[in-house]
């Protein structure tokens, strides 16, 4: 049944408005966004590492979001900018690092450009050609942070991670040797040269060396360096040797290693010991003599040729080695001497001891008081003296010999000094010198020419009077003959005599008083007399031929 | 005033209009008998909001990493653009970085703007000069078409590259779900509705027939 | 009044293009600014016939380098390979993504002619006077503003490609002159599209002629 009602009679609905400003369910949109968002920045924050400059010469290959930093093959950062530094001489090259290498960017990392490189020790990089150049990273051993680098112009040559060691190498000169030499255990390339530079005092090269595992095991502290480089030629007994350790070597030079033999097992050696580089293998393996005495000798004569490690030679064989050559002054006196530090290494002579060997070697290791001893003796009972002899005319060496001069004066030598000083004679050589000197500059002031001339003249008169005495002789054959035969054998006599005089000139002419010189000088003035009394009687007789039978007279004077 | 019956209790009764977000209620046995929506642009501007946050995500995060022959790339949007610029296509780089990134980042600015200036009435006159900019901007901001550029390109490099699509590209790919959202949930009329009109005064009554 | 529809234009009033406010104009030659939102009051869009036909031209002008010039030269290890937008869609095709190969030419070759073909038909019979399928042409501009966004496709394929595929020396992508052609094309149609007022379609052709000057 419809029943007719009236609208506005029929109750309301109850109005709820909105309570208060409740916030509409949509708003958990943008606070979700917002949280993800923030998150999502946070953690990009967080896993940010830091960010490096390095600079370059050149920033070969390198571009800003492309360029990665590679540390074994792993990247761990990325180049983000490339640009050039303040004063445009550099490329200042921005990096962002992984978090996870972070820690990795301290003093002294290195960062260098990756490209295909051909060295010494062969080609590298060449993987860039196709992935494009990245940063190459080496550890550091720093502790301390830091984010400003200078990249290095070429790749180190070793790695941190390579195992092996480092050792430093000591020498006169850098010779033929490189960055990237190599060095040679037994002929193997064990290792290379890493850096050289001149040592603080610039008097020798000091240069720095990694020698790969497990060669570096074989370095001890008795292992010898030496300078391998080119090609080593030694003539000898044998014939002409050459050596070389690798054609390497021979262009880039090297060096090779080894342990003497007589070295006793010794431990290795510590990283970056320092070895003395010697020049050749010989010089390497030369056994160090434990035992040596410095001795001090002073010369008066010239001690040019005589160099710092000269022989020093006892009776020809090898005792020991000149150490220094040099002056001294005395003050006072301005007296000059020439001074020559020698050491003798005794150990070298017992060597060659062939009876008493063991003997000797006894009282040789026993004690430096007992090698003085042996010195002494020698030095004052049999005579050894020092002496400068020439080792080679053609180069003019010289060195020191010791011989025994039994003659030598005593010498007065104080024992009881650090450096003993040791008695020497004059060199032979010397000793002619002066000797040839005086001759000469006697026989310089020699009357020669007043000698020849009376000379001469005594001949001619003396072959003059012989003429006439045979003459004489033929005519006559008497009495007077006996009395003339005698004086003519004694004129005979007295000219073999002068002949003998005039023959040995060495002895009879030294000296201008000499007494020989006097006694031909006596010679000839009775010669002389002779002559002339002969003559008297051969006149006399040209006139009296009568007084040789008849004599002469009262009447006839 | 709409006359209905209530669902559970049969009361016939008067439904008045009702406020936003307000609900109507049977005085008998207080059933819901109708609800009005609240403010749609309450909505709105908390999609907008998100829509702001996720496209800063998006844009400063990368699009995808690339990784081939052990070498990596990866771009955001704007290093997109900025590699066209680098290779000299300069007009292409601008039309690119306006389609992709400004018109969108306009879009949400003024939409913004005008719905932050909406909660305090009464509203500005210059939001309606705000929205008609954010309007022609609409059209310009294209970033579903990008999505499926880059998707296309995705598809392209894979072949040669292993691909891994990064936080840049659920940015963007979020940002085309809420830009379709705001679109849907907003209602410029209820601008026009409440706007403090240019003239300054209230919005006169409106003249059926005038001017003939 | 007339039993046929009426427009705002023919009942002298003028509806915002923002707001969509029905305001009287100030002055019928100079209508003024709308009341509400401030903008500006427009019978019809702003010389539209001839401002869509100065872009139309221009867009096909483009069209041709665009579709003629590579837009992307891939070189690896150094020899280059130049693709236009068809090659590329052949190349798709070719190495077995068809689908790809058929989003890229629609994208990229049917949109934007499409686009052309459907603003010029719809100027010249607006320019005609043609009152026939007067909803299906609206349909059809609707179509055109809608759509056109997506011919943008291929130059963000571009971008990308070209952002990610840098591997210098092995393998490295670059833009080619074409891309700018195209970008340029799908500018101006949109643009076109904006200067386009469908309201022309329904107006009759004399009030055309008065509104349109």
């Amino acid at each position: 049944m419809a029943e007719n009602f009236d609208r506005d009679d029929l109750p309301r609905a109850t109005v709820v408005p909105k309570r208060g400003t409740r916030i509409s369910i949509v708003w958990i949109i943008p606070i979700l966004a917002a949280v993800v968002a923030i998150g999502i920045a946070i953690q990009r924050v967080m896993s940010e590492g830091p960010t490096i400059t390095i600079l370059f010469t050149v920033a070969e290959g390198l571009e800003a979001g492309k360029t990665f930093v590679k540390y074994k093959d792993v990247n761990i950062g990325q180049v983000t900018a490339v640009k050039l530094s303040t004063d445009h001489s550099k490329v200042e090259v921005t990096a962002k690092i992984d978090k996870s290498a972070g820690d990795l960017m301290v003093e002294d990392a290195r960062f260098w450009v990756v490209q295909p490189r051909v060295t010494l020790s062969g080609v590298s990089g060449l993987g860039t050609l196709l992935s494009g150049n990245y940063i190459g990273f080496e550890l550091g051993k720093s502790k301390k942070a830091q984010r400003k680098f200078t990249g290095l112009e070429v790749p180190p040559i070793i790695t941190g991670s390579q195992p092996g060691r480092q050792f430093m190498l000591k020498a006169e000169n850098l010779g033929s040797l490189g960055i990237g030499s190599p060095i040679y255990y037994r002929q193997l390339q064990a290792g290379q040269v890493i850096a050289y530079d001149l040592t603080a005092d610039g008097k020798s090269v000091q240069m720095k060396v990694f020698i790969n595992a497990p060669y570096d095991k074989y370095v001890n502290r008795d292992t010898r360096f030496w300078n391998a480089s080119g090609v080593d030629v030694s003539v000898g007994a044998g014939g002409v040797e050459v050596r070389t350790q690798s054609l390497v070597s021979v262009v880039a030079g090297g060096v090779a290693f080894d342990t003497p033999p007589f070295a006793v097992k010794s431990e290795t050696a510590a990283t970056d010991s320092v070895f003395t580089l010697h020049s050749d293998k010989t010089t390497a393996m030369k056994q160090p003599d434990a035992i040596s005495t410095h001795y001090v000798l002073h010369f008066t004569e010239t001690l040019r040729g005589l160099s710092v490690g000269a022989p020093v030679t006892l009776l020809g064989l090898p005792a020991g080695e000149v150490t220094d050559v040099g002056l001294t002054i005395d003050p006072a006196t301005m007296n000059v001497r020439g001074r020559v530090e020698i050491v003798s290494f005794p150990e070298r002579l017992v060597a060659h001891l062939g009876q008493n060997k063991a003997a000797i070697d006894k009282m040789v290791q026993a004690s430096a008081q007992g090698r003085q001893d042996i010195m002494r003796r020698m030095v004052e009972q049999r005579g050894m003296r020092a002496q400068l002899r020439s080792g080679s005319l053609i180069t003019g060496q010289m060195f020191v010999a010791f011989d025994f001069f039994p003659n030598a004066p005593k010498p007065k030598i104080d024992w009881s000094r650090e450096v003993p000083e040791l008695p020497v004679v004059p060199s032979t050589v010397s000793d002619l010198e002066a000797k040839i000197t005086g001759i000469v500059a006697k026989l310089d002031k020699l009357p020669l020419d007043t000698i020849s001339a009376d000379l001469t003249k005594v001949l001619t008169t003396l072959s003059q009077t012989l003429e006439d005495a045979s003459k004489a002789v033929n005519r006559i054959d008497s009495d007077v003959t006996p009395g003339l035969k005698t004086t003519l054998e004694g004129l005979r006599g007295t000219i073999s005599a002068v002949d003998r005089t005039l023959t040995s000139t060495d002895a009879t002419l030294v000296g201008r008083d000499a007494p020989a010189q006097q006694d031909l000088r006596d010679a000839l003035q009775e010669i002389a007399r002779a002559a002339r009394s002969l003559r008297i009687l051969t006149d006399f007789l040209e006139q009296h031929p009568e007084a040789l039978i008849r004599g002469k007279s009262a009447e006839n004077p | 005033m709409e006359t209905i019956a209530c669902p559970d209790c049969d009361l016939l009764q008067r439904l008045p209009g009702l406020p936003p977000g307000g609900k109507a209620r049977c005085p008998r046995c207080n059933r819901i008998l109708g609800s009005q929506p609240t403010d749609s642009l309450d909505r709105a501007l908390a999609l907008t909001l998100t829509a702001a946050i996720v496209f800063i995500v998006a844009n400063t995060s990368p699009l995808m990493g690339l990784s081939a022959v052990g070498r990596h790339a990866s771009t955001t949007i704007v290093g997109g653009a900025y590699q066209m610029w680098l290779q000299g296509q300069v007009v292409t780089a601008i039309i690119v970085a306006f389609c992709a990134v400004i018109a969108p980042a306009s879009y949400i600015l003024f939409m913004l703007t005008v719905l932050l200036a909406m909660r305090r009435p009464p509203a500005p006159h210059w939001v309606g000069e705000m929205l008609r900019w954010a309007d022609s901007m609409q059209p310009w901001s294209m970033s579903e078409v990008m999505m499926l550029g880059i998707l296309v390109a995705l598809i392209k490099i894979a072949e040669l590259a292993t691909v891994e699509p990064g936080i840049g590209m659920y940015g963007v790919g979020g940002l085309i779900v809420l830009f379709a959202a705001i679109m849907v949930t907003f209602h410029p009329r209820e601008i026009w509705e409440r706007i403090e009109w240019a003239e300054g005064s209230a919005p006169p009554r409106s003249d059926r027939g005038a001017g003939r | 009044m007339t039993s046929a529809p009426l427009t705002a234009a023919e009942a002298g009033l003028l509806s915002c293009e923002t707001c969509a406010l029905l305001s009287r104009p100030a002055d019928p030659s100079e209508p003024g600014y709308c009341p509400r939102c401030g903008g500006e009051l427009e019978w019809r869009r702003h010389h539209s016939i001839q401002y869509t036909w100065a872009l139309v031209i221009a867009a096909a002008i483009c069209f041709i380098p665009a579709n003629v010039l590579p837009v992307l030269s891939s070189t690896t290890l150094g020899s280059v390979d130049s693709d236009t937008i068809m090659s590329g869609v052949v190349f798709l095709y070719t190495s077995g993504s068809w689908p790809l190969a058929l989003i890229v030419l629609i994208a990229s070759v049917m949109i934007p002619l499409g686009k052309l073909v459907a603003i010029a038909y719809l100027l010249i019979t607006v320019q005609r006077g043609s009152i026939s399928s007067s909803r299906e042409r609206t349909r059809l501009y609707r179509m055109v503003e809608f759509i056109g966004r997506w011919s943008m496709l291929d130059v963000f394929v571009d971008t990308f490609t070209v952002a990610l595929i840098q591997l210098q020396p092995l393998m490295f992508v670059e833009p080619g002159p074409g891309v700018l052609f195209f970008a340029a094309v799908v500018v101006l149609t949109m643009i076109a599209a904006e200067s386009f007022d469908p309201r022309l379609i329904w107006d009759s052709p004399t009030n055309r002629e008065r509104l349109h000057g």
